[in-house]
C-alpha cells in the first residue's frame, strides 16, 4: 500500500488514523480467515470443541467491524478526506461489513460439524470441504490484495467466483439426489445445504471486497458490471 | 497478516470525563466567568475546565464570545476600558484576576498568538529572543540555544536557520506565524493562546501549522478559536462551542462533531445557522 501515498499527509496524525485503521481491517481479516480455516476443520474433524471457538471468535470479530466503522465516521467529521483518501475510508467501511458477514457464515459453516452424518453421508462433507477449500482459498488471495490494494489481484479473484459458483451448483445437484433417494436424510442435507450456500456467500463477499478494491484504486464503480466491463475499466 | 497490536482507534479509548479531571490533569478552571462591555453581557455564567498538555478549541459563530472567552485567559480585556469582569479564572489554583496579580508575569505563563502574523520590524533572531530580553537574559549562549529550541518546535529552523539576523518581515504569511508562535514559545508559557492563528494563510501553510500545534500540545497546554470548524476537528482534542455568550457544549471532539448532545451544536456544525 506504501505505493499509494497514504502516510505522505502534512497532518501526522491523520497518516496514523489511517495507519491504525488499516491495521485493524489487516488484524480483523487475519482472524476470519483463521476463523474459516477452523470451521472447515471443524466440520472434517467433527470437534465440537472448535465449534466452540468459531463461534467465540465471532464475538470479537463483531467488535472490530463495529470499531473501524466508527473510526471510519469520525474520520469522515474530523478530517474531511478527499479523493483518494475518501474513497480508502468508504472502501474500508464498506469491506468491513462484508468480513463481519463472512464471520457470520463461518459461524454457520462450523455448525454443521454438530450434525451426525451416517458413513454413507460421508462423501457429501467430503465434496463440501472440497468446495470450502475453494472459498477459503478466494478469501485468502482476497484479503492479499487488499492489503496490498492490487487491482490485478482483485480482478483475477472477482472472476474466480465463477468456479465458486459451478461448485456450489455441482454440489447442490448431489444433494437433490441423495434427498430423493433417502427421504430420511434430509434434515441432516439441509445442514448441508445451508452451509455450502453460506460457503457460497462468502465468496460473493470476496467479489464485493474485490470491486471495493478496485473503486478505491481506479475511483470507477465496478459493482453490477459483466466480466468483460470489468476488464475494460 | 499483521499479528502486533495496532494503535487503537479512537473508539477503543478511554473518554476523558471534562467535568471531574484530577487536579494534576487541568491546566486552567474558569468559574462561573461572567464579562460585560458596558452594559452589554458578552460573556454568560461560563464554566469549564481546560484539560492540562492537550489542544482545547473554541468554536461558535461571530460574536458568540469565543475570542472574548480567549482574550480573558490573559487578561488582555484589560486594554478595554467599559469591560467589567467577575467569576475566576484559576491557574495553578490561582485567580489570575486576584488583587496581587502581575499581568506580565501571568502573560509570560499564557502566551498569545494572534489572527495575523505581527512579527517586530527586527531580525528573525530578535524577534524570537524578544520576550528573554525582555525579562532580562543577556546570556548570549543562553538566548542562542533558546532561538534555536524555539525555532525548532515551531518548525520553522530549517528555513531560518542561515538567514537569522535577516528582516522577519521578509518571511512568508506562514513562516512569519511560525516566527510569532517561536517568539510566544520562547519564554516556555505552560499555556499557549491562539486567536485564529491560520485565518489568514493559505490552505498548506495551514496544515503546517496545524500539524505544529499538534507538536506543541507535547509541551504546552494550547487553547485555540478558530472560525473554521473543521480546523477544530482536525487538531483539537476537545472542543467548546459557544453561542451567544454562553457555553453551549464542550466536550471531547470525537464525540461532539459525531454525536453531539445539544441541537444547537449540531445545528453549527452541520451548517444550519451560524
Amino acid at each position: 500500500m506504501d505505493n499509494l501515498n497514504l502516510g505522505r499527509h502534512i497532518s501526522g496524525q491523520f497518516n496514523e488514523d489511517i495507519e491504525a485503521i488499516i491495521n485493524h481491517v489487516m488484524q480483523m481479516g487475519g482472524m476470519i480467515e483463521q476463523q474459516l480455516t477452523d470451521a472447515l476443520t471443524a466440520v472434517n474433524d467433527n470437534d465440537e470443541k472448535l465449534v466452540k471457538k468459531v463461534i467465540d471468535t465471532d464475538h470479537t470479530i463483531n467488535q472490530y467491524e463495529v470499531d473501524i466503522d466508527d473510526e471510519c465516521t469520525r474520520i469522515i467529521a474530523k478530517r474531511q478526506p478527499a479523493a483518494g483518501d475518501l474513497r480508502l475510508i468508504m472502501s474500508i467501511s464498506k469491506s468491513v461489513a462484508d468480513l463481519e458477514r463472512i464471520g457470520d457464515d463461518a459461524e454457520k459453516i462450523a455448525k454443521v460439524a454438530l450434525e451426525s452424518f451416517s458413513s454413507n453421508q460421508q462423501d457429501l462433507l467430503i465434496n463440501l470441504d472440497h468446495l470450502g477449500r475453494n472459498v477459503l482459498s478466494t478469501l485468502q488471495t482476497t484479503l492479499d490484495a487488499f492489503a496490498r490494494m492490487d487491482v490485478e489481484a482483485a480482478l483475477i479473484t472477482h472472476k474466480n467466483d465463477e468456479k465458486i459458483d459451478r461448485a456450489y451448483e455441482a454440489l447442490m445437484r448431489q444433494l437433490m439426489t441423495y434427498m430423493m433417494e433417502d427421504p430420511r436424510s434430509i434434515p441432516q442435507i439441509m445442514t448441508v445445504i445451508w452451509s455450502a450456500r453460506a460457503l457460497e456467500r462468502i465468496g460473493d463477499r470476496c467479489q464485493n471486497i474485490c470491486e471495493n478494491i478496485i473503486y478505491y484504486v481506479k475511483g470507477k464503480i465496478a459493482r453490477h458490471l459483466s466480466a468483460e466491463q470489468l476488464n475494460n475499466l | 497478516m499483521i499479528s502486533v497490536t495496532p494503535k487503537p482507534l479512537a473508539s477503543q479509548q478511554e473518554i476523558r470525563d471534562l467535568a471531574n479531571l484530577t487536579p494534576e490533569q487541568v491546566a486552567l478552571k474558569i468559574q462561573n466567568l461572567n464579562l460585560h462591555y458596558g452594559e452589554k453581557q458578552a460573556l454568560f455564567d461560563i464554566s469549564m475546565l481546560i484539560p492540562k498538555g492537550q489542544v482545547t478549541a473554541f468554536i461558535g459563530p461571530s460574536g458568540c464570545g469565543k475570542s472574548t472567552l480567549l482574550r480573558s485567559i490573559n487578561r488582555m480585556n484589560d486594554l478595554v476600558d467599559s469591560c467589567h469582569i467577575d467569576g475566576e479564572i484559576l491557574l495553578h489554583d490561582e485567580n489570575i484576576y486576584g488583587k496581587h496579580v502581575d499581568v506580565a508575569m501571568l502573560r509570560r505563563k499564557v502566551g498569545m498568538v494572534f489572527q495575523r502574523p505581527n512579527p517586530f520590524p527586527k531580525s528573525i533572531y530578535e524577534n524570537v529572543i524578544y520576550g528573554l530580553r525582555l525579562v532580562g537574559v543577556k546570556n548570549r549562549r543562553t538566548l542562542d540555544e533558546a532561538a534555536e529550541t524555539a525555532l525548532k518546535s515551531a518548525a520553522l529552523w530549517n528555513e531560518v536557520k542561515d538567514r537569522l539576523h535577516e528582516s522577519a518581515l521578509g518571511l512568508s504569511g506562514g513562516q512569519q506565524q511560525r516566527l510569532v508562535i517561536a517568539r510566544a514559545i520562547a519564554i516556555q508559557p505552560e499555556v499557549l493562546l491562539l486567536d485564529e492563528p491560520t485565518s489568514a494563510l493559505d490552505p498548506i501553510s495551514t496544515l503546517t501549522i496545524e500539524e505544529l500545534i499538534n507538536d506543541l500540545k507535547k509541551q504546552f497546554t494550547v487553547v485555540i478559536v478558530t472560525h473554521n470548524m473543521q480546523q477544530a476537528a482536525r487538531v483539537s482534542d476537545q472542543t467548546a462551542f459557544m453561542y451567544m455568550g454562553e457555553l453551549i457544549e464542550y466536550s471531547d471532539t470525537n464525540t461532539l462533531f459525531t454525536t453531539p448532545t445539544k441541537k444547537k451544536t449540531e445545528d453549527y456544525i452541520t451548517g444550519r445557522y451560524g
